[in-house]
């Protein structure tokens, strides 16, 4: 039987008192807590196995490799791909420039299309803008609906032999849709599209199944599963990962070195110049471990009777409106609302001296927030530590400002 | 920071005196936090080298309404190089508040607003 208290209680962080109210920790969207078992493994390895990586003929070397390839391999087996399939990054944001810079730079052309929506983070928006700009290419948005969902027949009308690569968050970070990537993937298949998923918000609440979603690119971010700031993983499919050139140069990524001219080692080294983040690696695999003890799909219905509880309480607060979908089924684990004549950092300043922890602003959405006329929303995000009283605390602390705030 | 939301400012905040606008203002301007997407405008109104109106507008939260309208009613009826003079420093000591990082910004949104407003104002005369 889940049971979200006995799971705080493996979260230090979320013993702590804030103004000495209880911590309600609700703004995993930004950045997870971290479990025991994860700080424990980075101490643990800068104790005992701290070294540099990869040649090392010692033996601390040889364990740190040992390690930092056993969290490849797990990252690896959690999503369903090969081992050479990953490259291990600095966050989804590094990873989604990769993509721009080794892939899309290389093979999208003057007058291609690349298609995103209007809801995308700024980290996976800027990079095509400004990729589209280099290469003289067209960024297309496809719309979403009043009710926060993709417009699949706007999709589907845009989709044609100019569009080289559709470019699509698996979970809104405002709207919390999760958008239907193996049906899009399927449609991109048909006109040789690519698809590159920014799974910042998909992975922490979902099984990702690279292989069955057909993504030829999947970028996600350590420290919102869990794991420590710092790393992030990108996912290439082999037959793509094997014709793409470099984008960055240096130790650990050389076939042979001459004075004249140098020759790349193969995937995924070869995209890991530099000295790589070994102990935050080894951190993210400790964070799989322990999602996988306890379950993604234990996870998602944990998150759904979270949802389940919230929409209807919020739904019920005067002047308050949800931002996107408004049922748990097409929704990942958070809200983001506004509250009519009230002010985002207002309000999460008042739920501050509450203990609360929300989010407010644009959650790097501007395109997003301008269409919709809102200056800054305010969203709740959760996970596995939270619970239903979680909600209702909430739920209390926005009645609590709205009462102080409104004249 | 319960202090945040004490009486008095909560009171300036509902009723701020200086919201508004000037009808046929010397100059007018709007200015974004782009941190947050917050918008302020500002009208004002000058005469020989002095400040005789101010109004603003705009959608901001607490700490930015609350810092504008005490900035306004600082400078209205000084003259422009006073109002220039002001700094940073000396708008949080008017806010006598003890601002978080990130609001700080909120509150020194008029500061920009204003210094545009100016540069628009001399390049005009």
């Amino acid at each position: 039987m889940f049971n979200a208290k006995a799971i705080k209680k493996d979260f230090p962080i979320l013993s702590r008192k804030i103004g000495g109210e209880e911590l309600v920790y609700l703004d995993n969207g930004a950045t997870t807590q971290k479990p025991k078992k994860v700080i424990d493994s980075l101490v643990s390895y800068y104790e005992n196995n701290n070294a540099n990586v990869h040649r090392g003929v010692h033996t601390l070397s040889e364990e740190a490799t040992n390690m930092y390839e056993h969290a490849r391999k797990q990252v690896a087996d959690f999503i369903n791909a090969l081992p050479s399939e990953i490259i291990f990054t600095s966050g989804t944001t590094e990873s989604l420039n990769i993509v721009a810079y080794a892939w899309a730079e290389k093979n999208i052309k003057k007058g291609d299309v690349i298609l995103a929506t209007i809801s995308e983070h700024h980290s996976n928006f800027i990079p095509w803008q400004m990729c589209a700009k280099r290469v003289g290419a067209v960024l297309e948005l496809v719309n979403i609906t009043e009710d926060g969902l993709l417009d699949m027949a706007d999709l589907k009308s845009k989709l044609n032999s100019n569009v080289k690569l559709i470019a699509i968050s698996h979970a809104s970070n405002v709207l919390g849709t999760i958008f239907p990537i193996k049906e899009i993937c399927k449609l991109a298949k048909q006109h040789d599209i690519k698809v590159s998923v920014d799974g910042a918000q998909g992975i922490p609440h979902l099984k990702v199944d690279v292989k069955s979603l057909g993504c030829d690119f999947y970028s996600f971010s350590g420290h919102k599963m869990l794991g420590p700031t710092g790393i992030g993983v990108l996912f290439i499919k082999k037959d793509i990962l094997e014709t793409l050139e470099p984008y960055k140069y240096g130790g650990g990524m050389i076939e042979k070195v001459s004075v004249d001219e140098s020759s790349w080692t193969i995937a995924p080294e070869r995209f890991e110049a530099g000295t790589p983040n070994v102990a935050d690696a080894i951190g993210l695999g400790s964070a799989i471990e322990y999602l996988e003890s306890i379950g993604l799909d234990v996870i998602r219905n944990h998150e759904i009777d979270l949802i389940e509880h919230a929409l209807p309480k919020l739904s019920g607060i005067s002047g308050l409106k949800i931002m996107g979908p408004l049922n748990s089924k097409d929704r990942s684990g958070l809200i983001a609302f506004s509250i009519e004549g009230l002010h985002g950092h207002d309000v999460a300043a008042v739920l501050n001296t509450k203990g609360i922890a929300v989010r407010s602003g644009h959650h790097c959405t501007m395109p997003l927030h301008k269409k919709m006329n809102i200056a800054a929303s305010i969203r709740a995000s959760f996970y596995i530590y939270n619970s239903t009283e979680d909600i209702d605390t909430l739920v209390d602390g926005i009645e609590y400002a709205i009462n102080i705030l409104r004249s | 920071m319960d202090s945040f939301y004490q009486e008095d400012l909560l009171e300036m905040y509902k009723h701020p005196q200086h919201k508004g606008t000037l009808v046929g203002a010397t100059v007018s301007i709007s200015k974004e936090n782009t941190m947050c997407g917050d918008t302020v405008t500002l009208d004002l109104n000058i005469k020989d080298g002095i400040i005789t109106d101010a109004k603003f507008g705009g959608e901001s939260c607490l700490v930015s309404v609350v810092a504008t309208d005490l900035f306004l009613e600082e400078i209205i009826g000084k003259s422009i190089d006073h109002a220039k003079s002001l700094t940073k420093e000396d708008l949080l000591n008017l806010l006598k508040l003890n601002l978080t990082t990130s609001r700080v910004k909120c509150a020194t949104l008029i500061l920009g607003a204003f210094n545009d407003a100016i540069k628009k104002y001399e390049e005009n005369v």
